[in-house]
């Protein structure tokens, strides 16, 4: 049997496993332990493997951030900032139809924001918002789809464990990913909050009224989420900033977290030692579906399976969008049966080089050359790219610049010492929409305009746009039948709900997450806005 | 017995979770660290309150050495720590939806067979460790910034490898009894306390 071939049985096989309720982890590292043996003839190599891998995968410093977001995670849950987000956004939003319900969407996101689990977040936020709807008379299977929806935000807005591990795999800046991942989760908020207003429109007697609370009021409860909106700007921002890494990021959330439980009375020694068994049981099980992801991957790699596939797509003729369509349909099915971290860990190492080797277009050279042309000349002394991109319609239009151009042309000369009328060959080269010359790349000091270069942006921006998409199916999955786990975890919390009724409410949220990755899909730019390159 | 496994994971999760909170602790404290020594600099740059902002930078405010290092070797305990507890509630992802249609029989010899080659591959991991281990204390491999012998992250690891293999193979063993005798020892789903 080639290599190849073996690679390719471990599919089924490893799925088979998979089925029969073997542990993701296990089953993941066994098929990776036994292929390893076929495939290297004997147990030397894994098991040589084997004496510092697990250590190696285990003594990270970037997976350390995940032990310390689901501690974190949890200090929020004991905070009782809940109860005050929920407040905050029920006093502006409960007196409308459904408001109760958009309140409990609008909490979650603000909790997903110092919370990176799904789980967690649907949890906690159901303990707070559950009675509250039932007191205003919303419907049981409405009231539990709502909150497992909003649930699924903390996944999706900042910070994210599925985020974290995604980047480590794909081996792209967590920091341009949490940022990447901000514009879509507050879609995704005011996704829900549509649905939930279509609903009461179709089902009126699903939601019952509550008084408009007065303006003072909400101020004041919106003061009270203070800590919630330090602690997200301390992380989010500080790492974004560039003050520290993801890792420190998530130490500063934990301890920002800890203390706020601490200070309102949540953090007592029991519930301290409560939240690390919480957090040891969470992590140990992440922990272990990364090892056996790593040594599962470890094997394919020398099978070149993966590269087999992406090579094999990347002739296939099909275009990158259509098997951009396929993957995702692939994610909404295997999201129905299982979690978004071990499917994640699982098929990321094989779609990724598959989804790198495509072209989206969204960089050409001509923009790299745009850009960087850009950036070295607003390096002269006053000069602004609003005076640059000015310059270049004057060029465009064929017309003569004025006096101010003229001496900002000047200054640029001046700046590069370059040879009189090389500045004007740029702007006119760059208005006219060619590539510069080999001549103008050396006299404005460009470096890194090559093929290498421009391929390394596109990559990166493929991988930003392709997680933030994947992030978004395989939450899907949360809510979803048969086996969503937010369901279950807020259906079990409404005992006189049937399970039946939250999955039929829970499809006008699926319906708005779908519209929603379309959106993305069709608009990259969206996703990518603020990335910079 | 079932008491005193559950017993001692939980102490090793806990043990764990004071070392994740004294990493964070330190992480804090090295982010501040390096943030007041950058202020202090910028104050003797811009001549502001020099003399302090020298005696501060003389007294030790500055960034730590080897923070990076100690966490690695830190978070390899905390993982292992919290495996034990782990496998002995039954936390670990399952997919559940079709095994739920089979009959209790079959889904007892599953457990079995899963619980056994758990059991082999944690008492695998185990002893690869320990191997490790031994050639990281033989070849006296030390770290870059405070030269500590690697060999003692290993070493501290060890604790929670060697508890998780002890507990996966007496749940192994409790499965087994159950799959040939058809008893039922323990509940199927440990994690419903939880």
């Amino acid at each position: 049997m080639s290599d190849q071939l073996i690679g390719i049985l471990s599919f089924p096989v490893l799925l088979t496993m998979i089925f029969l309720r073997v542990p993701i982890g296990l089953s993941m590292f066994v098929t990776g332990l036994i292929g390893l043996i076929l495939v290297t003839d004997g147990t030397q190599v894994p098991f040589g493997r084997l004496k510092s891998e697990t250590f190696t995968t285990f003594s990270s410093y970037s997976l350390s951030i995940i032990p310390m977001f689901l501690l974190m995670g949890h200090f929020a849950t004991l905070g009782g900032m809940s109860q005050a987000l929920f407040k905050a956004a029920e006093s502006f939003l409960g007196h409308r139809k459904g408001g109760v319900a958009m309140a409990a969407v609008g909490a979650c996101a603000g909790f997903g924001a110092i919370c990176g689990s799904s789980l967690a977040t649907a949890a906690t936020m159901g303990r707070v918002a559950l009675p509250e709807l039932r007191r205003y008379g919303y419907d049981g299977g409405f009231s539990t789809a709502a909150l497992a929806a909003g649930g699924t935000l903390g996944i999706l807005i900042p910070p994210s464990i599925v985020l974290v591990i995604y980047a480590i795999l794909t081996e792209q800046n967590i920091a341009k990913l949490f940022l990447a991942a901000f514009i879509p989760g507050i879609i995704a908020a005011l996704g829900y909050v549509l649905a939930i207003s279509i609903y009461v429109r179709i089902y009126p007697d699903s939601a019952g009224l509550r008084a408009r609370v007065p303006y003072g009021a909400r101020f004041a409860a919106l003061v009270k989420i203070w800590p919630v909106m330090l602690v997200f700007l301390a992380v989010v921002g500080g790492i974004y900033a560039g003050w520290f890494t993801p890792t420190e990021g998530a130490a500063v959330g934990a301890l920002g977290t800890g203390l706020i439980a601490w200070g309102n009375g949540g953090l007592t020694r029991a519930s301290l030692a409560d939240s690390f068994i919480v957090t040891a049981r969470s992590t140990a099980m992440i922990f272990f579906i990364i090892l056996g992801a790593a040594f599962y991957n470890g094997f394919l790699a020398l099978t070149q399976v993966p590269q087999g596939i992406a090579e094999w797509v990347g002739t296939s003729g099909f275009s990158p969008y259509m098997i951009l369509i396929l993957i995702l349909v692939f994610y909404l099915i295997l999201g129905c049966f299982m979690d978004s971290l071990s499917m994640i860990l699982l098929t990321i190492p094989i779609f990724w080089p598959v989804m790198q080797g495509l072209d989206f277009g969204f960089v050409s050279m001509l923009d790299l050359h745009m850009a960087r042309a850009w950036e070295a000349m607003a390096a002269a002394p006053d000069i602004t790219p609003r005076v640059l991109d000015g310059l270049r319609e004057v060029f465009a239009s064929g017309g003569v610049p004025d006096t101010a151009q003229a001496s900002a042309v000047a200054a640029i000369q001046t700046h590069f010492e370059a040879e009189p009328g090389m500045i004007e060959s740029v702007f006119q080269t760059l208005a006219a929409g060619e590539e510069l010359t080999r001549d103008q790349i050396r006299a404005l000091e460009l470096r890194r305009l090559n093929q290498g270069a421009l391929n390394g942006i596109n990559s990166e921006l493929i991988a930003i746009w392709f997680g933030i998409l994947v992030l978004i199916v395989v939450e899907v999955g949360l809510i979803t039948p048969p086996v969503g786990m937010n369901l279950f975890i807020i259906n079990a919390m409404e005992k006189t709900t049937k399970l039946t009724d939250t999955y039929k409410a829970v499809m006008f949220f699926v319906a708005s997450d779908l519209a929603r990755v379309v959106l993305l899909m069709v608009f990259p730019v969206i996703t990518l806005m603020f990335i910079t390159w | 017995m079932h008491r005193v496994f559950l017993i001692l994971s939980r102490i090793m999760a806990i043990a764990g979770g004071v070392m994740l909170a004294a990493l964070i602790l330190l992480t804090v404290y090295s982010v501040l660290a390096r943030a007041l020594d950058r202020l202090f600099h910028a104050m003797i740059g811009a001549d502001m309150a020099p003399g302090l902002a020298r005696w501060m930078i003389d007294a030790g405010v500055g960034p730590l050495l080897g923070t990076y290092e100690v966490l690695e070797a830190g978070i390899a305990f905390v993982i292992f720590a919290f495996l034990p507890i782990c496998q002995i509630t039954g936390g670990h992802a399952t997919v559940d939806i079709f095994t739920a249609q089979m009959s209790e029989g079959a889904n007892r010899v599953l457990r079995g067979v899963t619980e056994v080659i758990f059991a082999a591959v944690l008492v695998l991991i185990a002893v690869q460790l320990y191997g490790g281990m031994m050639s990281k204390l033989n070849s006296g491999q030390v770290t870059l910034e405070l030269a500590f012998p690697v060999w003692w992250s290993y070493a501290i690891s060890l604790l929670g490898a060697v508890l998780a293999a002890l507990v996966a193979v007496y749940l192994a063993c409790v499965r087994a009894v159950e799959m040939v005798t058809g008893r039922v020892v323990l509940p199927a789903d440990l994690g419903a306390e939880h």
